[in-house]
């Protein structure tokens, strides 16, 4: 800034200075000859009426002066000159100034004398007597003027040079500061130069739109973080080259990634083998998915390839959870195992025994012994298969359950009066107390609820114990509660016993009967009529099985 | 140029890694083979050991192309002349790994028979190599010496198991060639952490220039 304003204000006062120089010199040089000249027509005249007077006289005393005089006779030759010695000088006769004289009485001329390196004003004039008289005086070239002027005109440029060099500074100076001053955070608010108005509103408008779309960008950003932190999957965005572009928490937890991990090469935060496969396939333009041990649980990993114009731009890496998953895989495969097992157990004897009947091995009077055997095994396969049907019906979600109004108590004492002779063969005291309950449910899944637990609580109790089934009606819930004072479930086991075919004893299941369905048709009913199952139970001691049904959520 | 530059070390930076992952692998496959005494494990480990033998001549003709191309100085020079060195630890982790795999395909160590406490010296040693490649992959300082400090703990596991084999033969307790292998076993996973406080100073050597030992 100083620099360019400097070089202004130098060169504008180094023209003006030149200008009026050259201006003044033009001006004053010809005034200067002018003066000159009739200077010289003077002292000619003067000389030649000395001339005519005096003759050659008039030279011996003349004073040593700045003039020249030459006399010159009418053939051009010099008679006199007062500077030079006049045999060396050659015949003048040709000279302009003579010319003129001789033929009109006066000449004058100039130009740059051939003896005098000069440029000279001649002034020549024709006395009577037909000789000439010139005077000669050397006049100042416009060059040598300059010269004579250099030393001031040094002077008057250097301090120009100074004064512009100050002016600069200061003129830079002032003008930059309000620039410097400028408030860039509201440009509005300055008002110091007319000239910035435009820049400053563009300024603003610039401004505000920036503000605008950081807020817009921060809200987006923010709106990605809350859904994605909160997230149950692991998500993670990369770009090509494997850079980490957006990770969530979970992700970030799954992965092991410390603190800031966007920005960094996925490698830097997990190297594991097959995460690396994983991606690379993505990176490739493929999809890719595994099941890895992450942090202590089985997680998939699906890594697929963000594709723009058909080039792979990034990868999106998502974690999921699918110990649930393959929780379930499992229990469907020990469903599968069991049924197979439970059908072909009865299968077997029944095959075993009608073979022996058959081949006639049988004593006629242990025929019927080995028909009640058949029979027997064949209510427990009907049984069973009745089970596992009732089972899939509520796996269908009970699509064809009929609800109406039930009193669970009028039900319960239905279902009851069903166990008493079974409860007497087993010797346990079976007994009802609580009140007419109304409730919106199916009555069969109802009914069946009551009844699984009470069997079970009559199968594995103790001879003389007591099974107690308590209905209670209060405000929000229904809630049936079946005590034994039987064997127990240990506590590992509670989570597992509505699982299909599931036994605590395996050892026993022979000898108590059952299908090992019941539960599990409890659960499922329960969930149908949205309530809960809740198991308490003590060792040795007996269990306290709750089911509790909501009076709202009862659909 | 630069930013070229700045590619292929990012580049290389990433082949240390997933080498120092397969030496991880190796290492873990290692003790699992052994704790296991499963022999199809043990046979894995020699496909990885190739892997980490191919990885340790890819980088190692990364290095010298770097080395030629670029002419590196200071620092670059330091992480590539370091990356030279450290694959050759992590490679000897890797051959080390599939030595154990060779002895446990004798079959004269049965598993889960762990008098010795060799399964703890493994973890150790699994420890140390993993953090060695973590104090690399963060160039952490502090996890480098921790690295360096922790070599102590395997040494001192080998002694004690020496110590404790020696007593067993000399109640005649335990069967020569099984004792041979098991000490060459425990040899092995110190030879790692070794191996791994290497590579530990060598990462030391790519951050501060200075490097003892």
């Amino acid at each position: 800034m100083t620099k360019r304003i400097f070089s202004a204000v130098f060169l504008a006062a180094v023209c003006v200075f030149l200008a009026s120089a050259a201006l003044f010199m033009g001006v004053l040089y010809d005034y200067f000859s002018d003066v000159q000249c009739r200077q010289l027509r003077m002292q000619t005249d003067l000389a030649a009426q000395g001339v005519a007077g005096l003759g050659s006289d008039y030279f011996t005393n003349l004073p040593a002066d700045d003039y020249r005089i030459s006399w010159i006779d009418a053939d051009g030759v010099v008679l006199y000159d007062n500077q030079l010695a006049t045999a060396a000088m050659e015949n003048h006769l040709e000279r302009q100034e003579i010319q003129q004289a001789l033929a009109v009485g006066i000449g004058e001329s100039r130009r740059y004398s051939d003896t005098l390196l000069q440029r000279s004003i001649y002034c020549a004039r024709l006395l009577p007597n037909g000789t000439v008289l010139r005077l000669s005086v050397a006049q100042n070239t416009m060059l040598t003027l300059l010269l004579g002027m250099l030393e001031p005109m040094c002077v008057i440029f250097f301090i120009a040079f100074g004064l512009a060099l100050l002016l600069a500074s200061r003129q830079a100076k002032k003008i930059v500061e309000p620039l410097n001053n400028l408030n860039l955070d509201e440009p509005l608010s300055n008002d110091d130069y007319d000239e910035l108005a435009p820049l400053l509103n563009r300024l603003d408008l610039q401004q505000k739109q920036i503000r605008r779309q950081e807020n817009d960008l921060q809200r987006k950003q923010l709106e990605f973080e809350t859904v994605t932190s909160n997230m149950q999957e692991g998500l993670v965005l990369l770009n090509r080259q494997g850079l980490i572009l957006s990770v969530n928490s979970a992700a970030a937890r799954l992965l092991g990634a410390e603190e800031a991990a966007v920005g960094r090469d996925i490698l830097t935060v997990n190297r594991s083998l097959e995460l690396s496969a994983l991606l690379d396939k993505a990176a490739a333009g493929e999809y890719a998915e595994k099941v890895l041990k992450l942090n202590g649980g089985e997680y998939q990993l699906n890594a697929s390839p963000v594709l723009t114009d058909g080039t792979v731009s990034g990868m999106v890496l998502l974690l999921f959870d699918v110990r649930e998953k393959m929780k379930a895989e499992q229990l469907r495969r020990e469903f599968t195992a069991n049924v197979s097992h439970e059908l072909k157990t009865p299968l077997h004897t029944i095959a075993g025994c009608s073979e022996l009947l058959v081949n006639g091995l049988v004593k006629p009077e242990d025929t019927t012994k080995f028909a009640r055997q058949i029979y027997g095994e064949a209510q427990r396969m009907i049984n069973l298969v009745e089970d596992i049907i009732k089972l899939s019906h509520l796996d269908e979600a009970g699509g064809d359950m009929r609800c109406e109004n039930v009193d669970l108590y009028a039900l319960a004492e239905n279902t009851l009066k069903l166990l008493l002779p079974v409860a007497e063969a087993a010797g346990v005291e079976l007994t009802l107390q609580g009140q007419p309950a109304n409730l919106f449910g199916a009555p069969q899944l109802l009914s069946s609820i009551i009844f699984n637990l009470c069997d079970n609580a009559i199968k594995y109790n103790r001879p003389n114990g007591s099974v107690k089934v308590a209905i209670i009606n209060d405000e929000t819930n229904v809630t049936l509660t079946v005590t034994d004072t039987g064997i127990g479930i240990p506590p590992e086991c509670q989570e597992r016993i509505f699982e299909r075919f599931y036994r605590v004893d395996k050892s026993r299941s022979q000898a108590v009967g059952g299908t090992g369905l019941g539960l599990s048709i409890v659960k499922h009913a329960a969930r149908l009529h949205n309530a809960n199952v809740n198991v308490q139970s003590v060792l040795g001691q007996g269990s306290v099985i709750t089911v509790r049904f909501s009076k709202n959520a009862v659909k | 140029m630069r930013s070229k530059f700045d590619e292929q070390l990012t580049q290389l930076h990433k082949e240390l890694i997933t080498m120092g992952a397969l030496c991880e692998e190796s290492i873990a496959m290692a003790a699992q083979a052994l704790t296991e005494g499963n022999l199809q494990t043990a046979e894995q480990i020699f496909d990885l050991t190739l892997q980490v033998r191919q990885k340790e001549r890819e980088i190692e003709s990364r290095c010298m192309r770097l080395l030629l191309q670029q002419q590196p100085v200071a620092k670059d020079l330091r992480l590539i002349s370091s990356a030279l060195k450290m694959v050759t630890d992590m490679e000897r982790i890797g051959v080390n790994s599939g030595d154990i795999a060779e002895i446990l395909l004798m079959r004269h160590i049965t598993a889960a028979d762990d008098t010795l406490n060799i399964q703890d010296m493994a973890q150790a040693a699994i420890k140390m190599v993993t953090q060695s490649i973590d104090a690399f992959v963060k160039l952490d300082t502090e996890l480098a010496k921790a690295v360096i400090a922790y070599d102590d703990v395997v040494d001192e596991h080998f002694d004690r198991a020496k110590g404790l084999l020696l007593e067993l033969l000399q109640q005649n307790a335990v069967n020569g060639e099984y004792a041979m292998d098991l000490l060459m076993i425990a040899k092995y996973f110190e030879r790692m952490g070794d191996h791994a406080v290497e590579i530990a100073k060598w990462v030391l050597f790519a951050i501060t220039g200075q490097k003892d030992g």
